[in-house]
């Protein structure tokens, strides 16, 4: 606590170089300590890659930045603004956007609802603006409608758009939370675990989305991933956890080069380096 | 050392342990305050006399808490057809004390025979089947309604909606240490204390209860571990079943038997299974007696016709504050 | 007082008895309206509505008869004050899990029944809120006018000696299905579908920015609303308030309806209301029992076993879809 008080920056920059700044974030549960400390950052336009042994503390932390879970201590900027305590929808809203290591598909909705549900400035949102402003809300409503069905043709799913999202297959359940993810608008995107749990060839798809996302829209990635593979090959930047902590960060190669990350897999699970390209 | 002096700062009363443990520092802490102030201003001969009150009421409760919560425990359901087995147990000892003539303690255990039955054709006909179908929560809580009121609708059928009392002695007291107690009184606090104790000593220190609580805590894995869990749940069943036949029993002895009694214990059952963490048997079990003292205790500050809310107060106030209980030990809500 | 009671049943079609069925019908489409609104599209388990609805019917008729403030004038008043209730029950419930908050409201609920059973000053406790000898605590006056006047058409129309509760049977449905277009009206537009988003998952919709605490608290908030409407029905129907009237089985057989009806479809409620209040209640025209006890044992034995099996062979209930139940959890 001392540490984060005294931290505390007058607001980092506005024109930083980084998106996200998290120092010295602290979280435990019932005495276990999820995460100790952790202190990061992920450079604006970026595709950043979080990796670690099993119960490093990686989607504590997601759920630390992204309002899911209260810190106990330490402070998160998005852009220069301090995110720390603020409730998970505000910070969605400013366009930090998450999604989940189990995909939460919205079931028993369908698949264009689930889109259509993301979109930002629906004044029908409010109940004051469903009532009372019939209008904006179908304009609005027509716009974001013809955004989701070419976000959905770019993923293949197109022709899902009226079934239930729970009829979707598991891969197709992870297209359309990255997709419904993006109809948010986000400047800053975190997946948690995009890869897991889908086909060789949708992961690969899933890849080239990201790489176009950040080159056209410029938007900016925080990624967790097992498959070393992917990580080497598709991030600028790579931070390593381990026992709630960050290890190291630096490029794929200096990464991969460090002691302590070696060390920290070795004394922590060998598959989540060897595992590879399954 | 830095570390533990942050965190320290961040929680006050961090020397107590972790926060559930704190929980119950502080809970039978503020009860000994206020029974400290009772004394004081009403005196220890009332408080005491009240008390007594206080514990058999809570012997029931905490009969009926514990099968709830073991059930809740292991199947994650609220069995709101609890109360109205409760008072199956209540007209079956009605049928056997009084009908048949039989003395009270067989009919107390015709009646914990017989519900422990309707528990297990509870879970194997309907429960059971319907977990394997994959049901939701709102289902088989729907469905625990349902049977609540088939239940409530046999008892109304075969017993009407008249009064009934069990053959029991109500007018006999014992004077012990200046203090009188009702005879039925102190047979229910003695039964009800010496059921629960064995209950508990069966639960911490057998093999069953070792896998009872296995089932609790993920009943996924203890079914992968080689747990027959088929068995472990309608044995739970067989529990919750005899402990609410039994409690049926117990408040039939102190009051009079109507259709609507089993439900109208349901609530303050509820209060005591959240009071000890819902799913944890030894926090039912103190916290049916803790609630069971502490609303026979309010009477002595406020008008008796409000005793009954104190219940529902404890409960939402409970849940309000601190969902996981203040009894029992630390679950996640 | 015309007191409508149930349980008058001759051999024959007997249209005031039908009449007085539908009139429940009709209280219990609304009842089941808001659980709709709450369960089938929010995803909250509440099982406070007999709490909203007692304190919807005394609130009306404490300002009516005691601070002799207009009927018409009390109903709105009165609708704002179980608003206000649904938010005090809300706020610190909402968080709670599904099982947890079921439990949390309908303690609310007994809680508020036992206030209303035990403050005699406020409510005439026990006794309950009705037409005394001296008239003075009557807050159904000046609807007796208007079902008088309703009556005066039928009877214009060629109708002899119509039911006393024909009037009422025919405002209740008239508020039933008004609700339902509402409802559903309101639940096609983007609003309705964040509720849906928090009923199927409240993670992802918050992870989307939605203020999913605030979605559910309007919810809540609405269904109280509602729950005053009912209330007041129940209260003009019985012609007294007591506190017995709103125990939680009220709230149960609104559950039943709903079920019955499908989860997740407003017009199925309406259909369900019927069809479980003609079952219940047309089985005492049997006269298979004679002893008023056996009747109560028939009732109690039909609800549950509706719940049953409908949970059990159709869990989407008569209209639902199947996939509202089967996608789920």
């Amino acid at each position: 606590m001392t540490e984060a008080a005294a931290s505390a920056p007058a607001g980092a920059p506005a024109e930083s170089p980084n998106v996200l700044e998290a120092r010295d974030v602290r979280r435990s549960f019932g005495g276990i300590n999820a995460v100790q400390g952790a202190t990061m950052s992920v450079r604006r336009g970026s595709i950043t890659a979080l990796i670690g042994p099993n119960g490093a503390g990686k989607t504590t932390f997601f759920n630390l930045i992204t309002g899911f879970y209260k810190l106990d201590s330490g402070s998160v900027y998005f852009d220069g603004q301090a995110i720390g305590g603020l409730p998970s929808y505000k910070i969605a809203r400013l366009g930090m956007v998450r999604t989940f290591q189990i995909t939460k598909a919205l079931s028993r909705m369908p698949v264009i609802d689930n889109m259509l549900l993301a979109a930002p400035d629906q004044p029908g949102e409010s109940l004051f603006g469903a009532v009372f402003r019939p209008l904006a809300t179908r304009e609005r409503e027509r716009e974001i409608t013809e955004q989701a069905h070419e976000l959905l043709a770019s993923f293949n799913l197109d022709k899902k758009a009226n079934d239930y999202a729970g009829t979707l297959s598991g891969g197709q359940r992870k297209l359309l939370e990255l997709a419904r993810a993006l109809m948010a608008q986000p400047r800053f995107l975190l997946l948690d675990e995009p890869m897991a749990g889908i086909n060789p060839t949708l992961g690969a798809r899933l890849l080239e989305h990201m790489q176009r996302l950040r080159r056209e829209e410029g938007v900016t990635f925080l990624f967790v991933e097992h498959d070393m593979d992917v990580v080497m090959s598709h991030s600028d930047h790579v931070v390593v956890m381990a026992e709630g902590r960050v290890i190291s960060e630096g490029t794929p190669d200096e990464v991969r080069a460090d002691r302590k990350v070696v060390d920290a897999y070795l004394g922590g699970e060998l598959d989540d380096v060897s595992e590879g390209g399954e | 050392m830095e570390e533990v002096a942050e965190r320290r700062g961040a929680r006050p009363l961090a020397f107590l342990g972790d926060s559930q443990r704190r929980a119950r520092i502080l809970t039978f802490a503020a009860f000994a305050l206020i029974l400290l102030v009772l004394i004081v201003f009403e005196g220890l001969h009332d408080v005491l006399q009240t008390s007594i009150n206080g514990l058999s009421l809570g012997a029931i409760y905490a009969l009926g808490a514990v099968g709830l919560t073991l059930v809740y425990g292991i199947l994650k359901l609220v069995n709101f057809a609890q109360g109205d087995m409760l008072a199956f147990g209540g007209y079956i000892a009605y049928l056997a004390n009084v009908t048949w003539g039989l003395p009270f303690a067989v009919a107390a255990i015709l009646a914990m025979v017989f519900v422990a039955l309707i528990g297990v054709v509870y879970e194997r006909g309907l429960l059971g089947p319907m977990r394997e179908r994959g049901a939701g929560i709102l289902q088989l809580l729907l469905i625990s309604i349902g049977v609540a009121f088939i239940l409530r609708a046999i008892i109304t059928f075969i017993w009407s909606t008249n009064f009934k009392q069990l053959d029991v002695n109500r007018t006999g007291t014992k004077e012990i240490l200046g203090l009188s107690i009702g005879d039925t009184q102190l047979m229910v606090i003695v039964v009800g204390v010496s059921v629960l104790v064995a209950v508990g000593l069966l639960l911490r220190y057998t093999l069953l209860g070792k896998r009872m609580r296995a089932l609790s805590d993920n009943l996924d894995l203890a079914e992968t571990s080689g747990i027959n869990t088929r068995q472990v749940i309608l044995i739970t069943w067989i529990f919750a079943g005899a402990l609410a036949g039994l409690a049926g029993v117990m408040a039939g002895a102190i009051t009079d038997l109507k259709p609507e009694y089993g439900f109208a214990l349901l609530l303050p059952i509820f209060a005591a299974v959240v009071l000890g963490g819902i799913g944890d048997a030894f926090g039912a079990l103190f916290g049916g007696l803790l609630l069971g003292v502490v609303i026979e205790l309010s009477t002595l500050v406020i008008d008796p016709k409000w005793k009954v809310t104190i219940g529902f107060a404890v409960l939402i106030l409970v849940l309000i504050i601190r969902p996981q209980g203040l009894l029992g030990k630390a679950r996640t809500v | 007082m015309d007191t409508l009671v149930l349980g008058i049943s001759t051999s024959g079609f007997n249209l005031s008895f039908w009449v007085g069925v539908g009139v429940i019908a009709g209280i219990y489409a609304i009842v089941a309206l808001g659980l709709q609104l709450n369960v089938g599209f929010t995803g909250m388990d509440n099982f406070g509505m007999a709490g909203f609805m007692a304190v919807g019917a005394y609130t009306m008729a404490i300002l009516t008869v005691d601070h002799d403030i207009s009927f018409w004038l009390s109903l709105p008043l009165s609708m704002l004050v179980t608003m206000g209730f649904g938010l005090l029950v809300g706020l610190p419930s909402l968080r709670l899990r599904s099982d947890y908050f079921a439990i949390a409201t309908i303690a609310s609920a007994e809680l508020i029944r036992l206030v209303a059973q035990n403050a005699q000053g406020l409510t005439g406790g026990n006794q309950g809120i009705f037409c005394s000898d001296d008239f003075s605590r009557c807050y159904d006056d000046a609807w007796v006018k208007v079902s008088d006047t309703i009556n005066g058409w039928f009877v214009d129309l060629g109708m002899s000696d119509p039911p006393s509760a024909l009037p009422l049977l025919v405002v209740a449905w008239i508020i039933a299905i008004l609700l339902t277009v509402a409802l559903v009206r309101i639940q096609s537009t983007p609003w309705g579908r964040v509720l849906r988003a928090v009923r199927e998952d409240e993670d992802a919709a918050r992870a989307l920015g939605k203020n999913t605490v605030g979605y559910k608290l309007q919810s809540l908030v609405i269904a109280s609303a509602i729950a005053a409407l009912a209330g007041w029905l129940l209260a003009l129907n019985l012609a007294t308030i007591h506190p017995t009237d709103y125990e939680p089985i009220v709230t149960f057989f609104g559950y039943s309806v709903l079920v019955l009806g499908g989860l997740a479809n407003y017009w199925g409620v309406p259909l369900g209301a019927i069809f479980f209040w003609v079952l219940v209640e047309g089985t005492r025209t049997l006269e298979i029992f004679e002893s008023e006890s056996q009747q109560v044992a028939l009732r109690l034995f039909v609800a549950g076993a509706v719940l049953i099996l409908v949970m059990v062979f159709r869990p989407q209930g008569a209209f639902g879809k199947r996939e509202e139940m089967m996608l789920g959890d």
